[in-house]
């Protein structure tokens, strides 16, 4: 400990080589940890413990195509059943096409029951509950859009040949982000609208299942799909995790190009650095013959000198995945990317690799130099011109 | 007058290892900025080359695209005898009715994702001349036959005879097509009306494609359908309709473009590193040409110029590390119609152009403090070190 004033005064020997290596380092870490972010969320599923209990059930041949109302009944006949909703994407415009955000038709009595992790002004769901033409929509898309409880919203219809005209009364909260994202309103609404409009009514989008207890919920996969198996409208029903999932792999070759990024990513901050802490050392062999002259050992300075380049690593390894973190914690990225990203949470794993990695390049980028300049003999390292 | 470029380039060879590490550095970077480029020129490529300029793809009022559309039956009666509608040379008018449903297969791979099946009639392959019927035959009226794409059928692991289950029953592919690149080297083709029955849309279609007379005739059925206020409909070119699914490819744009400028910035902070260390190792060397006459402003450029070249060689060797990624083909959800869109990373001339001026853009910017601190130094104290 007593040679950490010697490797603190050595970093800052060169401050702008050091700085700059620091800022590179940081730039490639920051990048890294991204780009794991950005894989971990399209995989992300929500995780609480309300969504483990809720099934989507959906037209088996695609989810664009419709189901009677009647399976409703159906549905919740089926042992373990605790309660089912109709559900519509609406997929509406709203102004313009570049405000994207999910909206939703569903059974308004029923969806905060289902939704049970939601919290709402029990007033407001009062409201929305008793109102044809109410909407509630989530705190953050409230904020983004900057919309008070009372104003009017409409939406373009684009799948549906209608415009609905909504009226917020309520906003909600969720432990889930990308639930408050979302505006939801009246199945009964949309379906009056079909009947005006279209020659269709008294038809489902999804169904939204909430079992009873996490045994009975694949019994009851099974069991509703079985159920209309041989119909016209065979159904596919599987957990909300599962069902969230389906969209991501549909994201095909995503992954594979990403970690590809990556790899290429290490691989030229490894090389980069590597010459950075190798021109470096090479400048210091003669001080390195002095030390030896004065007693240091050769494993001690291999050590000093490791130490020092290890330091520089750790702390583009902190400026980068730290600045990540911050960033993306603190930047409305809903609005940035125009709806396409609604969080990047960055995980500690990502955290973890990027500082082991900023580790093991400050090791193995100072290793093989240190090394060699340690193991000329004193009087040939002080004739060396650096 | 300017140092001669040989100064610069002998200092270059003499660093080998310092140059070796800068090139590849600025190299590996230039790859992955060409790659992105190449997936999102692909992507796009793949719309600006679908359709015909004389064909119009009518769709509802209101409608973004087909999969939303609603057309119905009694109306392609009218649209098929509007004065401007091409004929067979039988007289026939050459418009095909068309319904577009999605599948939910299996990739090769084993996870299954949606494909586009577009129901239409014979007429839709002549009106679609870049498609062309390479293998076995067309599909039959009435029968669940289908036309897959050479395309389709790789990633999905078909073949003449294979049989897909969906729309209440099995379909056999009885015929292999190529739609040179373009949007229905994604899709299944097959008979309208089995597609109807299939998945229960009888009264419908997605849309209607028809060939006009000429451009003038293209021009005037586009206005006229669309102004009719009965009809609830909207006429647009094919080319037209197509491009604006180029909107796709917007969320790889994005993360392409964030990568390549943290990447580049990356890039620019190795590169001012590397020239620090050389402007610092040839001080002496710098007050020698001060000395010999050059100005402060020579000895500026020609360290731009020197850090500019090594980005450009790192640049060249970026471009073609990036080359082989041409051709290759991939997948990726089509956000418009939901279904897999297939295509290729295209690697263009025009690229590699960019690939290289963002090199040498970056060597520019990583080289200016550094050079400006080299033309700066004091010529005493530079003969001094």
């Amino acid at each position: 400990m007593k040679f950490a004033a010697l490797v603190l005064k050595s970093t800052l020997r060169n401050k702008r080589r050091t700085i700059l290596t620091v800022l590179g380092l940081g730039a490639s870490l920051f990048l890294l940890v991204t780009l794991h972010t950005v894989l971990y969320e399209l995989q992300a599923t929500t995780i609480t413990q309300e969504s483990d209990l809720r099934l989507v059930t959906r037209h088996a041949v695609s989810i664009a195509n419709w189901m009677p109302l009647a399976y409703k009944e159906q549905i919740r006949q089926v042992p373990g059943v605790k309660d089912v909703m109709t559900a519509h994407w609406f997929g509406g415009i709203y102004i313009d096409e570049s405000n994207f955000f999910p909206q939703f038709a569903e059974d308004a009595d029923k969806t905060f029951r289902l939704y049970s992790e939601l919290g709402i002004d029990p007033a407001q769901r009062e409201t929305f509950e008793r109102e044809r033409t109410a909407a509630v929509a989530g705190a953050r898309l409230c904020k983004r859009f900057g919309w008070k409880i009372g104003d009017r919203i409409t939406l373009k219809g684009t799948f549906f040949p209608f415009d609905v005209e909504l009226k917020l009364v309520g906003s909600f909260t969720s432990p889930n982000l990308p639930d408050e994202a979302m505006l939801v309103f009246h199945y009964d609404y949309l379906n009056e609208m079909m009947v005006k409009t279209m020659r269709t009514r008294d038809v489902a989008g999804f169904y939204i299942i909430q079992a009873e207890s996490l045994e009975a919920v694949p019994r009851i996969a099974q069991a509703v799909d079985e159920k209309f198996h041989n119909s016209t409208a065979p159904t596919k029903t599987e957990t909300e995790k599962a069902f969230q999932l389906s969209f991501s792999s549909m994201l095909g070759n995503v992954k594979l190009f990403i970690g590809a990024i990556s790899v290429v990513v290490v691989f030229t901050i490894l090389l980069v650095t590597a010459a950075t802490m190798a021109m470096t050392i090479r400048e210091r062999t003669a001080e390195v013959a002095i030390l030896k002259t004065l007693g240091y050992t050769s494993g001690l300075v291999f050590t000093l000198l490791l130490a020092e380049a290890l330091s520089i690593a750790v702390l583009g390894g902190l400026l980068g995945c730290g600045g990540a973190k911050l960033l993306y914690s603190t930047v409305d990225l809903q609005q940035l990317t125009g709806g396409w990203i609604i969080q990047l949470r960055v995980q500690p794993e990502a955290l973890a690799l990027g500082m082991a990695l900023a580790a093991v390049i400050g090791t193995a980028a100072s290793a093989v130099p240190a090394w060699r300049a340690c193991r000329l003999p004193i009087a040939e390292a002080l004739r060396h011109v650096g | 007058m300017a140092i001669p470029l040989k100064y610069n380039l002998r200092s270059l060879l003499v660093r080998r290892t310092g140059t070796a590490m800068a090139i590849i550095s600025v190299a590996a970077t230039v790859a992955v900025f060409v790659s992105i480029l190449a997936l999102v020129s692909g992507l796009e490529n793949v719309f600006a080359l679908t359709g015909h300029p004389l064909n119009i793809v009518v769709i509802r009022q209101g409608s973004q695209v087909e999969g939303n559309s609603a057309v119905s039956v009694p109306t392609l009666q009218t649209l098929k005898y509007l004065p401007g509608v091409a004929k067979y040379g039988d007289g026939q008018p050459l418009v095909s009715p068309e319904l577009l449903v999605l599948a939910f297969i299996p990739r090769a791979g084993g996870d299954k994702t949606h494909v586009s099946i577009r129901g239409m009639t014979p007429a839709g392959l002549a009106l679609r001349e870049q498609v062309r019927l390479v293998e076995g035959r067309m599909f039959r009226g009435g029968l669940r036959e289908l036309l897959a794409s050479r395309t389709v059928a790789r990633r999905f692991n078909l073949q003449l005879g294979s049989a897909l289950n969906f729309g209440l029953g099995d379909w056999i592919v009885v015929g292999l097509t190529e739609a040179g690149g373009s949007a229905y080297d994604s899709e299944l083709w097959a008979d309208v009306g089995t597609v109807a029955d299939g998945f229960n849309r009888r009264e419908v279609y997605s849309s209607v494609l028809m060939r006009a007379a000429d451009a003038a005739a293209a021009d005037q059925l586009c206005r006229r359908i669309s102004d009719d206020r009965q009809l609830h409909l909207q006429a647009r070119p094919e080319n037209e309709y197509f491009r604006e699914q180029m909107r796709t490819s917007m969320p790889i744009k994005m993360l392409g473009t964030f990568i390549a400028m943290v990447m580049a910035i990356g890039s620019c902070f190795a590169a001012m590193n590397a020239m620090y260390a050389t402007v610092a190792h040839r001080t002496h060397e710098i007050a020698v040409l001060r000395v010999l006459g050059f100005s402060r402003r020579a000895v500026l450029l020609a360290f731009l110029l020197e850090s500019a070249m090594l980005a450009a060689a790192g640049g060249l060797l970026g471009c073609l590390l990036a080359l082989p990624i041409h051709g290759l083909s991939t997948g990726t959800m089509n956000f418009y119609t939901f279904a897999e869109l297939s295509f290729h990373f295209r690697v263009t001339p025009q690229l590699l152009a960019r690939g290289l001026l963002f090199a040498v853009a970056v060597g520019l910017v990583g080289g200016l403090l550094p050079a400006r601190l080299a033309a700066r130094r004091s010529l005493v104290e530079g003969l001094r070190s």
